[in-house]
């Protein structure tokens, strides 16, 4: 498939998924709102006001990570509910397209949200290049890795209730207990450590610093910086080896 | 022959299959390029698990498959450029029209957009779908559904198709409008596998067709070849009282109502017919169906499951 082919299929799968639906449901955009400005509604209303920056800029993480729950559903669901998913290997669409137009899909949903706590960013003054560098940045690298860890899961599941069954569990992981809505200094020494784990305590880490919430060296920028870009690539690659597109 | 799909000595054994249970076993087959090729067999007899792999939807477990010359493990890759597949149960988007099912599907597959949008009202015409062209999917019958599938592969560029049991669902006016539509993408010199519980849609679409049981290959022909391999290939009803004795001379009886069904050869069933005219019997004679071919080989109905299907369980409890 020549890259212009490709990037046709890849833009067709995007409007397919994310375009399309909106148009016939708007709850769905809605839906995506729903989470991360409630979560930065009760950390406001717990902190007093205290950690409303940190909402700001863990409710866009979390609108990002929710990118990857939302496809590990559809992509659960269209590959067993609607075989979708066979109709496209037997195609000339490859698996990286596939993955790449249905992140972008999802994407699309997210972006209202996304306009949201870009408003409130701007709001706070913190928009300059090199945050805006810095922000960018971060969440498309957890765009990657949550969109490859959706479909690597996805490819596994058996049914679209096993999809149910993992969110919880993959936002406590990614998002409540890592320290995106909150300084790290917040967590008891055993749980800092323990938060080292998830990737997403790097992407808070590198934001919070860029804007200067939290103390940031240069030296813990690049190996934060570091971190998760080979949680990214770790994950590119399991999806690559891992993932099932055609079944064993 | 010129192959489209060839396929030698194909076995695939499931993950979770119980033990010596293989959902294809030594399965050797040629389709033909530019045909149509039918696949029939019961539930569970091999043919989804067939299509699957050619499709490259699946490995196997070993033996070779090549679809255009191009094996198929190793070359997956280049296989999918020139292919297209309904699966079987399939369903379309359900929040797209029926005209952004077959256009989106074609722009997916890299047409570009123009293309897509002709070739997209030329398959809605040609399957009676143009009237529905802006009516959503959420609001088709099962039928339409499976129609607008076929509207979709039918106008993709694929040299080769699969349609696994295309027309499940369907009336029987809809069901002639896709066989009509099959015929005239065959006609483009393209090549269509198709599976089928529909003997009478297999007999009436197949140049040439394969009979499969447990994973296994029992016959494979055209439906004339398959005529001549068995041992009665003529098949006489008889409705008056005869002595079943008398006639069970001439091959094989069955009571039906109201009289028998005789399998005989060609000697036997004209000389039957002759004496039950003879007689005032009501009587009618004919080639064996493909449904009869069918139960003298398998010895079962099609409707009937497999004990194969276990394999095919498997693959579901693990798919």
């Amino acid at each position: 498939m020549s890259t212009r082919n490709r990037l046709r299929s890849l833009f067709t799968l995007m409007v397919l998924n994310g375009v399309i639906p909106i148009r016939t449901q708007p709850l769905y955009v809605v839906n995506l709102l729903a989470s991360p400005l409630s979560f930065l509604f009760f950390i406001y209303i717990v902190s007093r006001g205290h950690l409303l920056l940190y909402g700001i800029l863990g409710g866009m993480i979390l609108t990002i990570l929710s990118v990857g729950t939302s496809l590990q559903s559809d992509l659960t669901h269209y590959r067993h509910d609607l075989k979708f998913q066979d109709v496209v290997v037997a195609s000339p669409v490859e698996a990286p397209t596939y993955i790449a137009g249905m992140a972008l899909s999802e994407l699309v949903y997210s972006l209202p949200a996304l306009a949201v706590f870009v408003v409130l960013f701007v709001y706070e003054g913190w928009a300059t290049p090199f945050t805006t560098v810095v922000v960018t940045g971060v969440l498309l690298l957890v765009w990657g890795f949550a969109s490859a860890f959706a479909f690597t899961l996805a490819t596994y599941f058996q049914d679209v209730r096993e999809t149910f069954l993992f969110s919880p569990i993959i936002s406590l992981v990614l998002t409540v207990l890592p320290p995106v809505y909150y300084p790290i200094s917040a967590l008891p020494a055993w749980a800092q450590v323990a938060a080292r784990f998830s990737p997403t305590t790097y992407a808070a880490g590198l934001v919070q610093g860029a804007v200067g919430l939290a103390p940031l060296s240069f030296s813990e920028g690049l190996i934060d910086w570091f971190v998760l870009g080979a949680f990214t690539a770790a994950l590119f690659l399991i999806a690559a080896f891992k993932a099932r597109w055609r079944d064993p | 022959m010129d192959s489209a799909i060839h396929a030698e000595h194909l076995r695939k054994v499931y993950p979770h299959a119980p033990p010596g249970v293989a959902a294809l076993e030594d399965l050797t087959l040629d389709v033909p390029k530019g045909r149509i090729y039918g696949l029939i067999g019961r539930n569970g007899a091999g043919k989804t698990t067939f299509v699957r792999i050619a499709a490259t939807q699946l490995e196997y477990t070993s033996g070779t498959i090549e679809v255009l010359g191009l094996d198929v493990g190793r070359e997956a890759r280049r296989v999918r450029a020139s292919i297209a597949c309904i699966p079987q149960e399939s369903r379309p988007l359900y929040f797209l029209n029926v005209d952004e099912v077959v256009y989106l599907y074609l722009k997916m597959r890299g047409l570009d957009p123009r293309d897509a949008r002709r070739r997209t009202n030329d398959a809605l015409a040609e399957l009676s779908l143009t009237e529905y062209a802006k009516r959503s999917v959420q609001r088709l019958s099962g039928g339409l559904r499976r129609r607008v599938l076929c509207a979709m592969v039918l106008a993709s560029d694929a040299d080769v198709l699969f349609l696994d049991e295309p027309t499940t669902g369907l009336d029987p006016l809809a069901r002639r409008e896709v066989w009509e539509a099959i015929r005239r993408t065959s006609r483009e010199h393209r090549t269509l596998l198709l599976t089928t519980h529909y003997l009478d849609e297999a007999e009436a679409l197949s140049a040439r067709l394969a009979l499969v049981e447990e994973g296994r290959l029992m016959l494979e022909g055209t439906p004339a070849d398959l005529r001549a391999r068995v041992r009665y290939p003529y098949r006489v009803t008889v409705q008056a009282p005869f002595p079943e004795e008398e006639l069970r001379s001439y091959g094989r009886v069955s009571r039906i109502e109201g009289g028998y069904l005789v399998f005989a050869r060609e000697q036997d069933a004209r000389e039957l017919a002759r004496l039950a005219l003879e007689r005032g019997a009501r009587l009618s004679m004919g080639p064996v169906s493909l449904e009869d071919i069918f139960l003298e080989v398998v010895g079962r109905s099609i409707e009937e499951d497999t004990a194969n299907s276990r394999a095919e369980e498997a693959e579901s409890e693990y798919a």
